[in-house]
């Protein structure tokens, strides 16, 4: 059989063989946990030596009124919807500007630009630790020859948050840059060439050729962005553990924080499921809008 | 007149980029210099481009924390996940491209599925699982629950796909299994798909961290970003230190940036213009 089968290109055996490892290996790590996630946040399960206990909706019930639960998709969506948005803005523009054709030393720049995005979150939330540090940090220490009192940023209630979305900028902003340019060049030149022929400016080319034909590219992007920023953790639990007073706990950190250090699995798992939800909503409305991602005639 | 129009527009941009690119990696030149600075001296005098070229902070850092052994560890995860992804991508990806069967779209579907499922939403029963299989605290668990991913997959069937059919009817005709036709035709051909893939499985494990803390914190078994997270916590206000720490962690993905940049850039274009 097995001769047979290299000799003759037995189709349906081929695809049975070359689709089992990785068919296995999504099997035991991602669908059968996500129904097992689904199964565990019916129940009560706060130590491991004991079963777990059927208590139906009640962790959802529990979760919904739970005002620290509400604060943290809150803020999670804050976080997710400014940095995905200022990313988008800044990302177009200065991807309008690297596609200029008199502009030198264009792939040095863009490579710049991207160097954020491959640094390890936890690099990238050590370096900032030190750089906003209220007292020693290179910001503050450049900022007081300016104002008297700067702010203490990752420990100051009215600025954690946004210091931690100036550092989700930074490093989601090369990604966005890089679609973009990829985009803008696909942008036939005649459509540039006609607007110049009508007598448009450069702002005016802008806002009637550049911005409608990135829209799909905008949108995607909009949907990348957001379901990458929900799920925002390292930089969190490196720099402010969600402090001061919660104002930066996103939902990532509740659930560890649930699951993992209070060992509340079922609760935990209903966090789970709820996170799954929302994604899945961003998704669809992905689909819906841009088509699903698999066709490849149109990459 | 013209001409003279030209060069300030030019002149023009070049300012503004370059005083765009200059807040982009202010963090890192502020990071390498404070690295090269004198122990204790992290922000005072607050200057941005190196002056002093104090490389203790590397030697301390690098003797401080076992940082050879997370290289080590890192490394050794990270080539087996990206062979593996290689291997069982290549694989499906075949059947994919090039094998019609009834629900095979649907299976791909699947497949593709997998990458919208956020890890926080498995998180807790992977975690369950590895424990039952006995796996915390191994290179079990930090290796094959990432064997195959639907992103290698994704970009190889497309790159599987646009080979033109005669080469692969050719070899049929000749007799060749699928087996040969996939390795010795079909992904000589595709070897910048294959390059792709084995960068983003390399960053993705070199730039891991939430799954490496949960289940394999043990210090003989750390990969470089916990190592590093290790690190600072031993050395509380030691920052000249911790950069050298930053600078030794990003140092392999930022070449591996560098170097690949192409690749790199056309497979983060396929995930986006789609």
């Amino acid at each position: 059989m097995f001769k047979s089968f290299f000799r003759k290109r037995n189709n349906t055996l081929t695809a049975i063989i070359f689709l089992l490892p990785s068919a296995v290996v999504f099997i035991v790590f991602v669908f059968y946990p996500i129904l097992k996630a689904f199964r565990l946040s019916l129940f009560e399960w706060n130590n491991p030596s004991k079963e777990p206990i059927f208590i139906g909706l009640e962790n959802y019930k529990e979760l919904l009124s739970d005002a620290r639960f509400m604060n943290s998709l809150k803020v999670t969506f804050t976080y997710a919807f400014s940095v995905t948005f200022i990313s988008i803005i800044l990302g177009l523009l200065i991807a309008t500007i690297l596609n200029n054709k008199n502009l030198p030393f264009k792939t040095f720049f863009r490579g710049l630009f991207f160097l954020p995005t491959v640094t390890p979150t936890i690099v990238a939330a050590m370096v900032w630790i030190i750089l906003f540090n209220p007292t020693y940090g290179f910001i503050n220490t450049i900022l007081r020859n300016f104002i008297s009192s700067p702010p203490n940023w990752f420990s100051d209630p009215d600025w954690a948050l946004l210091t931690l979305m100036l550092l989700g900028i930074w490093r989601r902003l090369g990604f966005t840059i890089i679609i973009y340019l990829a985009a803008l060049q696909n942008i036939p030149s005649e459509y540039y060439e006609i607007a110049q022929m009508d007598g448009a400016n450069t702002l005016q080319t802008f806002r009637y050729v550049t911005i409608p034909q990135m829209l799909p590219t905008t949108l995607m992007l909009i949907t990348l962005g957001l379901m990458d920023a929900f799920m925002v953790f390292d930089q969190v639990l490196i720099t402010t553990r969600g402090g001061p007073a919660g104002v930066t706990e996103v939902v990532s950190l509740f659930l560890y924080t649930d699951a993992f250090t209070l060992f509340k699995m079922g609760k935990g798992s209903a966090i789970s499921v709820i996170i799954f939800v929302i994604i899945m909503v961003i998704t669809i409305i992905q689909w819906r809008l841009v088509g699903f991602g698999t066709n490849e005639d149109v990459a | 007149m013209q001409k003279n129009k030209k060069n300030i527009n030019k002149a023009f941009l070049l300012v503004i980029t370059i005083s765009m690119v200059f807040l982009m990696v202010l963090p890192y030149l502020w990071m390498i210099t404070a690295s090269l600075k004198e122990r204790g001296h992290v922000s005072d005098p607050p200057y941005l481009f190196p002056k002093t070229f104090d490389f203790s902070n590397y030697t301390k850092a690098w003797n401080g924390a076992p940082f050879g052994k997370y290289y080590l560890n890192t490394i050794f995860v990270a080539v087996v996940v990206v062979v593996s992804r290689i291997l069982f991508g290549s694989l499906a990806a075949y059947v994919f491209a090039f094998i019609k069967f009834k629900g095979r779209d649907f299976i791909y579907f699947l497949y593709i599925s997998t990458m919208m499922i956020p890890f926080y939403a498995i998180v807790i029963p992977m975690y369950l699982l590895v424990n039952d299989f006995g796996w915390l605290n191994s290179y079990q668990a930090l290796i094959i629950p990432r064997l195959a991913d639907a992103f290698s997959i994704m970009i190889l069937r497309q790159s599987f796909i646009s080979i033109p059919h005669d080469y692969i009817d050719a070899a049929k005709m000749d007799g060749a299994s699928h087996w040969h036709i996939l390795w010795k035709i079909v992904v000589p051909m595709s070897l910048p798909s294959v390059i792709t893939s084995a960068i983003f499985s390399f960053l993705y494990i070199w730039n891991d961290f939430f799954w490496p803390f949960l289940v394999a914190n043990e210090p003989e078994l750390r990969v470089i970003q916990i190592g590093l997270q290790a690190f600072t916590g031993q050395y509380l206000t030691e920052w000249t230190y911790w950069m050298a720490g930053t600078v030794i962690a990003s140092l392999p993905p930022v070449l591996i940036f560098i170097f690949g940049q192409k690749y790199y850039i056309s497979g983060l274009s396929r995930t986006g213009l789609k």
